[in-house]
């Protein structure tokens, strides 16, 4: 993995020799290695598979001093962060790590014993982290009621081992996963539980609203947890807690203390996965070729019926219009071929403010929105 | 003494020690009213509002169903709680759960008395698992011959009320707020202790 050219030698204080060891360091590809971690082990998840990238480099640093040592692990970290796009709960595990690291290189001033010590407390955090989501799990347990309804979204992985222990406690209640399009997720989340013995249906995301009269309680997982309480997790979570709440019910949300990032988002677009590019309106000048192409299509959608060859189709569709009382059957082929083109514009994430959720249930204990900076102050120290 | 001003009137309910210490303490400086809500079917209202007027104070006793109507020309509520949750949640005497709500309706601020004893770790799981479900006797009592045969009485004896419709805790170490709950938790709790 890592074909160094040379290794350094003696070093000098010169930014030169500094930065062609920086080179020589960066031939080992952190990417590649954080991407074989996450292939390897399906349930780790990207904090945990950031974390033990970091400490493949760590093992193959070549780094002389602590501080040269440390740049490396930085730039690192910024690599990573750059790969993927949505890299909040990466970025989370990174900075954790790289505090822990800070504190370690001030207490042990040894290089190599430095190493020695973030290798070993690395492991022991990777492994940790398998049974942080069982701790996570049991506390949520608690909060399912015998023959309660739940709402889920999307696909968590804490979510789902918080059901099937739950399941396992032999503990009766139904689930309905919304799809959580674009990516569809849902779907995989209904036949893991279907598997488990669970009764679950997949509910449409626009289906919430309908839905949320028969609910008990949501549970949601989450990317990261920010420094106010709130929640950043897949798209359509900001509007299930928004439904949850008109409709006064419980909304919970499951998640690991290493999700916990140093953020403080004021709305939306203050999230760092938030890109000039996302929900742009097309360029209309670009749109059609031709004005009166324009016009036509214009005329189209005014009267809500397909452009059809003969006057005496456009009656009948007119009356199947009115008679009906609803829209002439669109093709839905149509409909998705043009659905590419918006998909990639949307935005994959979004952001719950704390006054919408119930309660976070953490390996640190089960907290209120309010009890978050608290414990997050006291990761960070 | 910061909280209640001269002229002013406080609603509670129940009877609760915390409470009548707070308003004789306050009696001695102010003037102010009080309206007790009775508090049926334990009718703990009737002792507090004896003890009450004892110290001077102008009480008013209301039936529970006037609550509401009254709430309008309320200034303040003082509840005394049989406990608080670690969510900011409170276990109170049937029928606080009503002057909560009214006051929330009303906008009118909730100060909660209470002992730091009365703290608890748990958070409300279900909404139904602290309650007591005492004799319906006083509900409708035996005398009242074949209805009894045709209904089924529940008589809880605590309310749930959720720490939204919850202003301020005043509690032996000072004024807070509800969000300020988890740290008296962790000061006054080991995460051992509340996990078994």
């Amino acid at each position: 993995m890592s074909n160094l050219s040379q290794s350094p030698k003696t070093l000098e204080i010169s930014a030169g020799l500094i930065s062609k060891n920086k080179n020589a360091l960066k031939t080992f590809d952190i990417v590649a290695c954080y991407r074989k971690f996450l292939k390897e082990n399906e349930n780790i998840s990207m904090p945990v598979a950031a974390i033990e990238a970091l400490i493949e480099l760590i093992k193959h640093s070549k780094a002389a001093t602590i501080s040269e040592f440390m740049e490396s692990l930085k730039d690192a970290s910024q690599e990573l962060k750059a790969s993927t796009k949505n890299s909040i709960s990466l970025s989370a595990g990174t900075d954790l790590f790289l505090r822990f690291v800070t504190r370690t290189s001030h207490d042990v001033t040894n290089l190599g014993a430095c190493k020695e010590q973030l290798i070993n407390s690395g492991k022991v955090l990777v492994e940790k982290s398998a049974a942080v989501r069982h701790k996570v799990a049991e506390l949520g347990v608690q909060f399912i009621k015998d023959d309660a309804v739940i709402l889920i979204h999307a696909y968590s992985r804490v979510v789902m081992l918080l059901l099937q222990l739950a399941a396992r406690k032999n503990k009766r209640f139904k689930v309905y996963v919304t799809e959580s399009r674009p990516t569809s997720l849902g779907v995989r989340s209904a036949k893991i539980l279907r598997k488990a013995g669970i009764p679950a249906t997949v509910i449409l995301d626009t289906a919430v609203g309908y839905v949320i009269d028969k609910v008990d309680a949501v549970f949601v997982g989450a990317e990261g947890v920010v420094e106010n309480g709130g929640l950043i997790n897949a798209i359509g979570s900001y509007q299930l807690a928004i439904v949850a709440k008109a409709a006064s019910k419980p909304f919970y949300a499951v998640i690991e203390s290493y999700k916990f990032v140093r953020l403080f988002p004021l709305n939306q677009y203050d999230l760092p996965t938030h890109t000039p590019d996302l929900l742009t309106f097309p360029d209309l000048d670009s749109y059609s070729g031709q004005p009166n192409q324009r016009d036509e299509d214009f005329k189209e959608l005014g009267s809500g019926i397909t452009r059809s060859s003969s006057p005496l189709d456009e009656e009948s569709q007119r009356r199947h219009y009115i008679e009906e009382g609803g829209y002439p059957d669109l093709d839905k082929q149509d409909n998705i071929k043009d659905a590419q083109n918006f998909e990639e514009i949307n935005p994959t994430v979004d952001y719950t403010p704390p006054e919408y959720i119930t309660l976070l249930c953490t390996d640190l204990g089960v907290l209120t929105p309010s009890g978050v900076s608290d414990e997050l102050i006291k990761l960070y120290l | 003494m910061e909280h209640i001003h001269a002229n002013e009137i406080i609603m509670t309910i129940g009877k609760s020690k915390t409470v009548e210490a707070f308003l004789t303490a306050a009696a001695k400086k102010l003037k102010f009213s009080v309206v007790v809500a009775e508090t049926s079917p334990t009718y703990g209202g009737h002792e507090m509002a004896l003890k009450l007027s004892k110290a001077g104070i102008d009480t008013t006793v209301i039936t529970d169903s006037a609550i509401f109507a009254v709430m309008s020309r309320v200034n303040k509520v003082i509840l005394g709680i049989h406990a608080v949750l670690a969510n900011g949640g409170l276990i109170a005497v049937s029928g606080t759960q009503m002057v909560a709500a009214a006051a929330k309706h009303h906008s009118t601020p909730v100060v909660v008395c209470t002992g730091l004893y009365k703290l608890s770790p748990l958070y409300p799981y279900d909404e139904d698992w602290f309650n007591d479900l005492v004799a319906p006797d006083p509900v409708l009592s035996f005398d009242e011959g074949d209805l009894v045969d045709k209904v089924t009485l529940l008589n809880p004896y605590y309310d749930y009320v959720t720490p939204e419709h919850v202003d301020l805790f005043i509690t032996n170490t000072g004024g807070h707020p509800p969000s300020y709950l988890y740290r008296l938790i962790n000061e006054n709790y080991d995460p051992e202790d509340t996990v078994i």
